[in-house]
């Protein structure tokens, strides 16, 4: 029997630290795009995207097509899913001029598919919401289920207020969509001016919630090379901290970086005046 | 003046190392700031609790490295609460990444809880997304025909943790952890057509949207990004990697709320100072 050699000993023994370590130096290389477009963040972004795309390749093979298609039909005599490969490459015969009619049969059946699927997603989807948005507006108490009828619960007074402001904005911001005909009469003009603005509050709503994403993705981070990588760096107690310093060194050699090129295009321009 | 003119050219790296420092300070000091459990946390604590013993969850992951700092706390705060309550779980992956960062999930807390894969849950794997409304109404009519094996290639039919698991009927509860719309295909043709409740994790920019869904009842609870996952921590009452950044979180909002009132507090008084001055030449 082979002994394993020195280097894979070594290695296996290793694998948890190097891979704080690339995980530290990744993350850093491409935070590095912050201070400026530069060659080491190109680097670490085509290895993250060599990287992804690698693996999706690798496991569609692995966990799709080698258990779902290959197996089945190479070694358990499956053999008319030989016809899932015929039919999907079918979809080459786009690039012949002669033969391109069959892929737009098969794009043609399949967009049949799609249609029929969307149908029902649709129904699923958007039906349930229609009815949800007829709201009671006048405070009322509980109903005891009687038969044939369900019971009804009890709508308060902040409950009915809420449903009016829901009420009056989902028809505020349906009259703005009123592109068929020119809106003329003052009332509607008001309503289609609200929904407007109702409609900015709620893009204001999803860029603040972009924001809060974005954060939580630099938080990880962070949180990885405090906690995760900084035990590693400098032990498990003192670790955290150390990596704090060295981050702050690097923040404040980046800083001097920036005033000493703002400087130094300041002086540019000086001397070109 | 000219410090309103500095404050409204401050270049954007000196902004990024104060708001790089103000993530990183809480890590290091110990505060705590209140965190109060929003509507939707409620209902989506209240819809696992309610869940009887030993019952059936398709949990769908669907994320990426890139949103692990949401999607990562979101899945840990949701798998530790089955794993409290003695419900088995499934992992299905719509991502091919998600599969193996959910098992690594996964296999770290089940010691804690005493779980054993195979017996309490198991891994799916990963499927194609882009065949994803078929697969998922195949495997509403026939789920062990559908998977056939989970990511150790054992047969899900032989597994105690599939034990009565046939069709959607035995489902009890879907998950899916998304920062995309994978859980429009869920509601779509699982949950709504098979009347099984529904709770999602989107990240913080799918929030907004995905709150008509849990205003018309489709999905009974929600996390809303990492705040969501913050809040399910302190309903959980753990300190996890989402408490542990809720004070960066805040610190971060708050720098950047400074910021923008900064910039345009200095951009109104600059304007004032020159209508100012307009109306002084013109005299």
């Amino acid at each position: 029997m082979n002994e394993p050699g020195a280097f894979s000993v070594w290695l296996t023994q290793h694998t948890p630290s190097l891979m704080l370590w690339i995980g530290a130096i990744c993350t850093l290389g491409l935070y590095s795009v912050l201070y400026k477009e530069n060659k080491l963040y190109r680097l670490f972004e085509h290895i993250f995207l060599g990287l992804a795309t690698g693996y999706m390749i690798a496991i569609t093979w692995t966990d799709v097509l080698l258990p779902k298609w290959w197996t089945p039909l190479a070694d358990k005599g499956q053999w008319w899913l030989i016809f899932a490969m015929i039919v999907g490459l079918t979809y080459y015969f786009i690039y012949s001029r002669r033969y391109n009619w069959i892929a737009r049969l098969m794009i043609g059946f399949f967009l049949g598919v799609a249609s029929g699927r969307y149908f029902q997603a649709f129904v699923n989807d958007t039906w349930p919401q229609i009815p949800a948005s007829f709201k009671p507006v006048i405070p009322h108490g509980a109903v005891a289920a009687a038969a044939g009828s369900p019971a009804i619960k009890a709508l308060t007074l902040p409950d009915a207020i809420n449903n009016i402001i829901f009420m009056l904005i989902l028809l505020c911001v349906m009259s703005y969509f009123f592109f068929s005909f020119d809106l003329k009469s003052p009332v509607l003009k008001g309503t289609a001016k609200l929904g407007r603005w109702m409609l900015m509050f709620s893009f204001g709503a999803i860029f603040g919630s972009t924001i809060m994403a974005r954060l939580a993705l630099l938080i990880d981070r962070v949180d990885y090379l405090l906690n995760d990588f900084g035990p590693e760096l400098g032990g498990p107690t003192a670790g955290p901290r150390v990596m704090f310093a060295v981050l702050i060194a690097l923040i404040l050699l980046v800083l001097f970086l920036v005033s000493r090129s703002r400087k130094s295009e300041g002086d540019a321009s000086v001397t070109e005046v | 003046m000219k410090i309103l003119r500095v404050l409204q050219e401050v270049d954007r790296r000196y902004l990024y190392a104060a708001l790089l420092l103000a993530v990183m300070l809480p890590f290091l000091m110990d505060v705590k700031i209140p965190v109060p459990i929003s509507a939707q946390t409620n209902k989506m604590y209240t819809a696992i609790e309610e869940l009887p013993p030993n019952s059936f969850v398709l949990f769908g992951v669907d994320w990426s490295a890139g949103t692990r700092g949401e999607n990562g706390a979101q899945t840990e705060v949701l798998m530790r609460h089955l794993m409290r309550h003695k419900v088995r779980f499934a992992l299905l992956a719509f991502d091919p990444q998600s599969k193996e960062l959910c098992q690594r999930i996964a296999q770290r807390l089940q010691t804690e809880y005493g779980y054993k894969e195979g017996v309490n849950w198991v891994n799916w794997g990963y499927r194609v997304s882009s065949n994803l409304e078929m697969y998922l109404k195949a495997l509403a009519q026939d789920i062990p025909t559908a998977v056939g094996t989970d990511i150790h290639e054992v047969p899900v039919r032989t597994l105690p943790v599939m034990a009565g698991i046939q069709s959607a009927k035995d489902i009890a509860l879907i998950l899916d952890v998304t920062p995309s719309s994978t859980f429009q295909a869920y509601i779509q043709f699982v949950a709504q057509p098979y009347k099984i409740p529904m709770g999602i994790a989107p990240t913080a920019v799918m929030a907004p949207e995905a709150f008509t869904y849990l205003d018309s009842g489709q999905i009974v609870g929600m996390l809303a990004g990492l705040q969501g996952a913050i809040e399910y921590e302190q309903k959980l009452g753990v300190v996890g990697k989402a408490t542990r950044a809720s004070v960066s979180l805040s610190f971060a909002h708050l720098l950047i709320i400074g910021f923008i009132v900064l910039g345009n507090l200095a951009m109104l008084l600059e304007r004032r100072q020159k209508s100012r001055l307009h109306e002084g030449d013109a005299q």
